[in-house]
């Protein structure tokens, strides 16, 4: 099993976007389990996401306490304490950063990935809605969902500007840098 | 055909399968996903019933009712402060004998004002006549409701189908929807009695002027609930024959061999496998109760279950302040005349879904084999 924690701000599309990567590991044929920590949804506020995936029916029905990976929309939540204390050992953290990885020294020795998915939402035109292009460099990283079954969610889950959205997750995907020390991608 | 659904969205589902003549509802936090599904299927033209935006839960309740008692299938939803503002209605709707299914989220009764889950609201409408089923996850949610439908429109009695605030009711999981053919062939058009004449209207709720005209409602009630059991099993087998999924009044794993049987309802139940299975790795004789039906309650099933068995865990998401959890005290009054006389530990945990993780099940099974006699009080369980 695979847990997968997100991190960002109302407004960010940080909910839709642990429902499309649910979305596309069911297609691929495994089982997700996904929730959102709810009550504080407004625009700005801290909120996260949760994402389970496994080759068999979950039945924990509990919150994601160590993640295999960790994915920040919004780098100023990061806690590199916290990282350190939970991920777990062979996980990744992606983060949506204009500056590249060595940026993030307190978490040395991770595998780090970071995409600039700010800057490529307002490429695109679609703003803050930062999702796709964060969902399109968790595909690079990660490595266990083929970008055409991303694309085929997307098309049938964003609400509007549907072509942004696919280039911004193909942008995303390309732009991605730095997987872990001294091993580009 | 497998979908991914929320909780709240596979009661929608069920609830628009069901064909639910009329669905009169209110929302709030964290049933509103019932609601606005419903309306977006309404707006979609998916729904087979109407929906009805009423401006509070007792006269959703109060419309649910008169719809009924004219003959019409009905459906609503609420959670916390909405069923408790519901409560006067509860009474009349059983009083009446009108069938209505209602989803009930779990979630904490102010104040402080809170969103997690906390079955004490459900709970608290314990003495109202109304059916309860505690399901675990996103498909007996959707199951129970179909078979909520047979089971109160054959025994007359309202039910309510309870799923965990967040935990069930945001968890997004795949599950399984069935055909419609099928659901139209195990859970027919309603056929109930009409029994309020729109022509010549009256007052419904009639009025007695002796305990003595009284008592025979009460009793009657009361012998119905009784012979619901039987319709709530043979429901159960019939579905479980035509779609491969059953649940019985309650379910017991691995109890057999057990020196310590776990008691769970709800979605802390998923969990309790996992925590079970981890238990029995380690070579511990460990078992698992979960309780569906609450009302009626499962004593012979519970009786059958706790034969021989020396130590029961309860764990409560509920507390009556001034007793303990109501779970364990519903499982020690099943249990006082019986042969099965297990000591009985009572545990809180799960408060406003406070999380309750497969190691801390794992931490109270392990207190438990290790303690001599249980505490008179419960034991609280404040995280990890």
């Amino acid at each position: 099993m695979v847990e997968i924690k997100f991190y960002g701000r109302g407004g960010q599309g940080l909910v839709i976007a642990a429902q499309i990567l649910a979305k596309a590991y069911f297609l691929i044929g495994k089982y997700p389990q996904c929730y959102s920590l709810f009550g504080g949804e407004r625009r700005g506020a801290p909120v996260m996401s949760f994402l389970r995936v496994d080759d068999k029916k979950i039945y924990l029905k509990c919150e994601i306490k160590k993640p295999d990976r960790s994915i920040f929309f919004a780098p100023d939540l990061i806690d590199e304490d916290e990282i350190e204390r939970t991920l777990k050992p062979g996980g990744f953290v992606l983060i949506n950063t204009p500056f590249d990885r060595d940026h993030f020294k307190g978490i040395q020795g991770l595998r780090v990935a970071v995409v600039n998915a700010s800057a490529i939402a307002q490429e695109e035109g679609i703003g803050t809605a930062i999702n796709t292009a964060m969902l399109g460099s968790y595909c690079r990283v990660a490595g266990d969902i083929p970008m055409n079954v991303l694309e085929e969610v997307i098309r049938s889950s964003v609400p509007g500007k549907i072509e942004e959205n696919v280039k911004s997750a193909l942008q995303g995907y390309t732009m991605t840098t730095r997987i872990s020390e001294g091993n580009d991608l | 055909m497998r979908d991914l659904l929320s909780g709240n969205y596979a009661i929608a589902e069920a609830v628009r399968m069901a064909k639910a003549q009329l669905i009169p509802a209110y929302p709030i936090t964290p049933q509103t996903p019932i609601y606005e599904r419903l309306s977006e299927m309404e707006s979609q033209g998916t729904l087979p019933g109407v929906m009805v935006r009423v401006e509070s839960e007792h006269s959703a309740m109060a419309m649910c009712i008169a719809a009924s008692l004219a003959g019409v299938r009905v459906f609503t939803a609420t959670s916390s402060q909405g069923l408790a503002l519901m409560h006067e209605m509860l009474h009349f709707a059983s009083g009446n004998r009108v069938p209505v299914v209602m989803g009930c989220v779990n979630r904490v009764l102010a104040v402080p004002w809170s969103f997690g889950s906390d079955q004490t609201d459900t709970l608290s409408q314990r003495d109202t006549g109304w059916m309860q089923f505690y399901c675990e996850d996103n498909q007996e949610a959707f199951d129970t409701v179909i078979q909520a439908y047979r089971i109160s429109e054959a025994t007359m009695l309202p039910s309510m189908v309870i799923i965990d605030a967040f935990f069930n009711s945001h968890f997004i999981e795949p599950m399984d929807v069935p055909d419609q053919r099928l659901i139209d062939l195990f859970l027919p058009q309603a056929t109930l009695p009409e029994r309020f004449d729109l022509n010549d209207p009256a007052f419904i709720s009639n009025v007695v002027t002796s305990g003595a005209q009284f008592l025979p409602f009460r009793e009657r009630a009361f012998t119905d609930m009784e012979k619901a059991k039987e319709i709530i099993r043979e429901v159960d087998i019939e579905y479980r024959a035509q779609f491969g999924r059953g649940y019985g009044m309650v379910e017991t794993v691995q109890t057999k061999d057990a020196q310590l049987v776990l008691v769970t309802s709800g979605s802390m139940t998923s969990t309790a496998r996992m925590a079970i299975e981890a238990l029995r790795d380690k070579g511990l004789k460990v078992g698992l109760l979960k309780i569906k039906a609450f009302r009626p309650f499962p004593s012979r099933e519970v009786e059958d279950a706790l034969q021989n068995i020396p130590k029961v865990a309860v764990i409560d998401r509920n507390i009556s302040i001034g007793k303990e959890g109501i779970f364990c005290q519903e499982l020690k009054s099943a249990l006082y005349n019986s042969t099965a006389r297990p000591r009985i530990y009572g545990y809180i945990a799960g408060l406003d879904g406070l999380d309750v993780s497969p190691e801390i099940i794992e931490n109270i099974c392990l207190e438990v084999l290790g303690k001599e006699m249980p505490d008179n009080l419960p034991i609280w369980v404040k995280g990890n």
